[in-house]
């Protein structure tokens, strides 16, 4: 048993089913993360990285360890250097788990059996994979979920160390997909806290009219948060590609269409067209990289792709 | 157009009209239930393909539609009913033509107007009468056939029906509209006549115009309808109606000189900018541009120059589309040049104690040349004198002794003259009575002082502002005669007030200050105080230049002239009294032709055919009366009022109605209407439920 850390706001209990997840899941995303930093051996964060900025005439009570004393032995001046310190790079995976992510039928990674196969499953991998793939290269990690069944919490802000990693795999672990995402008042809440030019991943199935939630962006965008949307979807179903008429039906709202898929297909392709390219125009509009995660695709592929070389180089842009 | 139902339960066959409704709306719902994460795109997709659906299934809906109204209503026996079914004339065998040639029949198709005088080609009567004989041509032979044509009476060309055609097509070739109002009713009683109470058919060829002409012949319609007839309407008409109408012309005098104020109708759709000209009696024109709004009515008005002959004027207005009604004629009394006899009864030794003096600067100020008055001042004994053809007021100002004139005055107010007496120190109460006591409006008592000399004196009261004396004070300076204050005045013995003698304005203790009386067709005015400052301050006050000038105006327009004025109508009796049996009147039209007339008891009696000015003289005299004579308004109005069809509708609603049996085209339709939905349905294409099944 395990009790949730100290700073949220209610109790959870953990079971050995669900450490047995966590370890399951760690292992996984650790497998992954090994593959992708194969052949880097440097850490960012040994010692206290500082670099050389300029100088300083002394004044009374500085340090002084900072005089330069060749500087004083050649022109008889004293001086003070003065250093640039790195900063940390925040990241903060935001998981959308509203219900209709519970569908899906190409999501097989056998992290959880009760979401095998499914979106939902397929982004709880995905978010382990990048914190610790973060956590590894030094980042303080943060996770926010959205929507969601199961756990007490829903914000756990970034921070360092293996304990707060472990918490965050045990929250993946135990969450099960459900309820509504809202996802502009869910955006519009989690953007306004966010660290300020921090890294953010969305990692989200976007079902919710684009038209509503894609302004909310623009609150990572006014604190500066270098937005990545991971926007998770299943092939089949945006193929619709089911044989008989059904009564198609959404986890999420409960509600229902009765569709022959025979005859809907060639307009259902095109509609999917059209909203990829208004979520991709929104997301690029407000500063974002728009990243398409197809459940039947590997997922290092999609880490490697996506995020890699981009936060290898992060750091030193900033 | 009326639908009938043979079979009226069958209507309930009509609840079987939503089945292809529901038909079309019904949808299998899938038993197998499928989790789907990307119901917004899925709903997007359901709308796009209901818009492509809804394109696509229309067609067929409308056609399933049809075949079963079609169906339906074929199964009830539906059948139609419109009016003016009634294709062929003289089934009867017995038809009477009733033609319309009032005034209204001559309006003109596309206002061609009117050229050298004559009345341009395309008329409706014209139209009515080429019409009404196309449909005479086309009787059978055996049909007897009567003609009536009408205006303001109703006129049978035979005693009874006939088979001549000739002499029919003959009368109706001669016929011209006239400047008449509209008998119809007269007319149907003529047509009933000579139907003889058996069936027939009264063809009327009519442009049913005007609000009452139909509505005054229902009860003539219903007649022939009871009889077993029908009044078929061969209606002719110009759409829209275009005409204007002078409905009114009068002179109303004021201050500074009458005016002509003329009231005209547009009919018409559109705003109209006519040319009028006001043509006076002594044949002055003056041009005038009347602005008439479309359906509206407009007045306009000119100004009578300071002289002016009396007599009958006309007011004329171009207008092209009905030219019989484009003049009205309106009386005019003589103004301006009032020839005022003052007779200066006391000199007086100083001007305010002169009433010539104030007399003269009120009604003759600059010698006259502004009012138009001419003023004659004469002593007592000019009066001798008198002569009633040149004065037509005389003043009598504080004149002592009127008993040496009193029968030439009571004989010049007799003849339509007008006396004026005020008062004064000389006026002798039993000198007046004895001299003018037949004239006066009662036996004068002696002055009277209702306030001492140094006191400021009795006001007048507020005159009553209908009175036609008073009529150029109704806006303002009414007020100005209570500032008139008098401290000596007149008094009456035993005044009373009646049809001919009236109290037109009294002091503010109600003793009368201006007192009238006619006497045939003169008057004798009198003014209870002094027009000098000898017993009162009128001079002074502001009101006393226009009451004085007004007093001698209406006095002299009025009264000057004794030539009866009379309004009349074309068509209808004009009765002139005549003053003795002994004279030998005569009537002189427009143009100055004698016109037919004859004497009834005490009145001469005549019936004017057309508009204008018309004069009753005696043979070796002056003018008796003058008439004017103008067309109905109600002729005027070019608008179609209650027509003769809606009135047989109601007495009889199968009257002049056809009725066709529509249950077999129906059958037909909803046969056909059921093929085709079947091809449609055929070609209805595989995917074409969308996404929906």
């Amino acid at each position: 048993m395990a009790t949730a850390p100290a700073g949220t706001e209610a109790t959870a209990v953990w079971d050995a089913e669900t450490l047995a997840r966590v370890r399951h899941l760690h292992l996984r995303a650790r497998t992954l993360t090994d593959a992708l930093l194969m052949g880097e051996h440097r850490s960012r964060r040994v010692g206290q990285a500082i670099e050389f900025a300029d100088y300083q005439e002394y004044l009374p009570g500085m340090d002084l360890r900072g005089l330069d004393w060749r500087v004083w032995g050649r022109s008889d001046r004293l001086v003070v250097k003065r250093f640039e310190t790195e900063t940390e790079l925040p990241c903060t995976v935001v998981l959308d788990l509203s219900g209709d992510l519970a569908t899906g039928t190409e999501g097989s990674h056998s992290v959880r059996p009760d979401l095998e196969g499914s979106k939902a499953g397929y982004a709880l991998v995905l978010a382990a994979t990048l914190l610790y793939f973060l956590h590894r290269h030094g980042e303080p990690v943060g996770l926010e979920i959205v929507a969601g069944d199961g756990v007490p919490h829903t914000s756990l802000p970034p921070r360092g160390g293996r304990n707060h990693l472990q918490l965050l795999f045990l929250l993946l672990a135990s969450v099960r997909p459900g309820g509504v995402a809202k996802l502009r008042e869910a955006l519009v809440r989690v953007g306004s806290r966010v660290r300020r030019r921090s890294w953010v991943a969305l990692v989200s199935d976007g079902m919710e009219e684009p038209g509503a939630w894609l302004p909310a962006l623009s609150a990572f965008a006014r604190r500066g948060a270098d937005l990545r949307f991971f926007h998770v979807y299943d092939p089949r179903e945006w193929r619709l590609g089911f044989q008989q008429p059904a009564l198609f039906y959404s986890p999420e709202t409960g509600e229902e269409l009765a569709v022959d898929p025979a005859g809907a297909q060639q307009a259902f392709e095109e509609v999917a067209r059209e909203y990829v390219d208004e979520v991709r125009g929104g997301v690029v509009r407000f500063g974002g990289r728009y990243l398409p995660v197809p459940t039947d695709r590997e997922l290092a592929e999609i880490v490697q792709a996506a995020i890699l070389d981009d936060v290898r180089v992060g750091r030193r842009g900033r | 157009m009326s639908f009938g139902v043979a079979a009226p339960l069958a209507l309930l066959l009509s609840a079987a009209l939503a089945l292809p409704v529901l038909a079309h709306m019904a949808r299998q719902v899938p038993r197998d239930r499928q989790a789907f994460g990307a119901m917004l795109l899925l709903q997007r997709v359901v709308k796009r393909l209901k818009r492509r659906r809804r394109v696509k299934d229309l067609p067929l809906l409308l056609v399933r539609l049809l075949a079963l109204v079609a169906l339906v209503l074929a199964a009830t026996g539906l059948d139609l009913t419109y009016p003016g079914g009634v294709p062929e004339y003289g089934g009867s065998g017995r038809v009477v033509l009733v033609v319309d040639r009032s005034m209204s029949m001559g309006a003109v198709r596309g206002g061609l107007g009117i050229a050298d005088g004559e009345i341009a080609s395309s008329t409706l009567l014209q139209e009515a009468t080429a019409r009404a004989t196309e449909t005479l041509r086309q009787l059978p032979d055996a049909v007897q056939v009567g003609l009536v044509f009408y205006d303001d009476q109703a006129v049978k060309l035979t005693s009874e029906l006939t088979t001549d055609r000739g002499r029919l097509e003959a009368a109706l070739q001669g016929l011209t509209p006239t400047y008449g109002g509209s008998d119809l009713r007269g007319a149907l009683l003529e047509a009933r006549r000579l139907l003889g109470g058996e069936p027939g058919e009264v063809l009327l060829f009519s442009d049913e115009a005007g609000p009452e002409q139909v509505r005054a012949a229902q009860s003539e319609i219903a007649a022939l309808v009871e009889q077993g007839s029908s009044v078929l309407p061969q209606r002719v008409f110009v759409d829209p109606p275009r005409n204007v109408a002078l409905l009114a012309a009068t002179y109303g005098d004021g201050l500074e000189g009458g005016q002509v104020r003329f009231r005209a109708m547009n009919y018409g759709p559109d705003p109209m900018e006519l040319p009028c000209e006001v043509t006076l009696p002594d044949g002055a024109n003056i041009r005038v541009f009347a602005d008439l709004p479309p359906m509206g009515e407009g007045e306009e008005g000119i100004t009578i120059p300071n002289e002016a002959q009396g007599g009958v004027g006309e007011v004329r207005c171009e207008d092209p589309d009905l030219p019989l009604d484009d003049a009205r004629y309106f009386h005019l009394p003589r103004v301006g040049a009032s020839r005022v006899l003052v007779v200066d009864g006391d000199p007086g030794d100083t001007p305010i104690r002169s009433e010539v003096y104030f007399l003269e600067r009120a009604l003759a100020p600059w010698g006259g040349l502004q009012s138009g008055l001419t003023l004659d001042v004469t002593p007592p004994a000019g009066l001798l004198e008198l002569d009633a053809e040149e004065h037509r007021v005389v003043f009598l100002a504080n004149v002592a002794d009127p008993r040496p004139y009193g029968p030439r005055l009571v004989d010049f107010v007799r003849r339509g003259g007008a006396v004026v007496i005020s008062g004064g120190d000389n006026v002798t109460a039993d000198r007046y009575n004895a001299a003018l006591g037949a004239i006066l409006p009662a036996r004068l008592r002696l002055p009277r002082a209702i306030a001492s000399v140094d006191e400021e004196g009795v006001p007048l009261t507020l005159p009553d502002a209908q009175e036609d004396l008073f009529a150029p004070f109704r806006r303002s300076g009414r007020q100005g005669f209570t500032r008139v204050k008098a401290h000596t005045v007149l008094t009456f013995d035993e005044l009373v007030e009646d049809d001919d003698t009236r109290v037109l304005m009294r002091w503010d203790n109600g003793l009368p200050a201006l007192v009238e009386r006619r006497v045939g067709a003169g008057r004798v005015l009198v003014w209870t105080t002094s027009v000098d400052m000898g017993w009162s301050d009128l001079p002074l006050q502001a009101v006393f230049m226009p009451m004085m000038q007004r007093m001698v105006g209406v006095l002299g327009g009025d009264a000057g002239s004794r030539a009866l004025r009379i309004d009349g109508v074309v068509g209808r009796r004009v009765e002139v009294p005549l003053p003795d049996l002994n004279v030998d009147p005569r009537v002189l039209g427009p143009q100055g032709e004698e016109q037919p007339s004859r004497i009834e008891g005490s009145t001469l009696v005549f019936t004017p055919e057309r508009p204008g000015a018309f004069e009753v003289q005696l043979a070796s005299g002056p003018s008796l009366a003058w008439v004017a004579v103008n067309t109905l308004p109600e002729e005027s109005d070019v608008r179609a009022g209650m027509s003769v069809e809606a009135v047989e509708r109601d007495l009889d609603p199968e009257l002049l109605t056809q009725r066709v049996d529509l249950a077999r085209p129906l059958w037909a339709l909803g046969l056909l209407a059921m093929v085709l939905q079947a091809l449609l349905q055929l070609r209805r294409p595989e995917g074409h439920t969308g996404g929906e099944p």
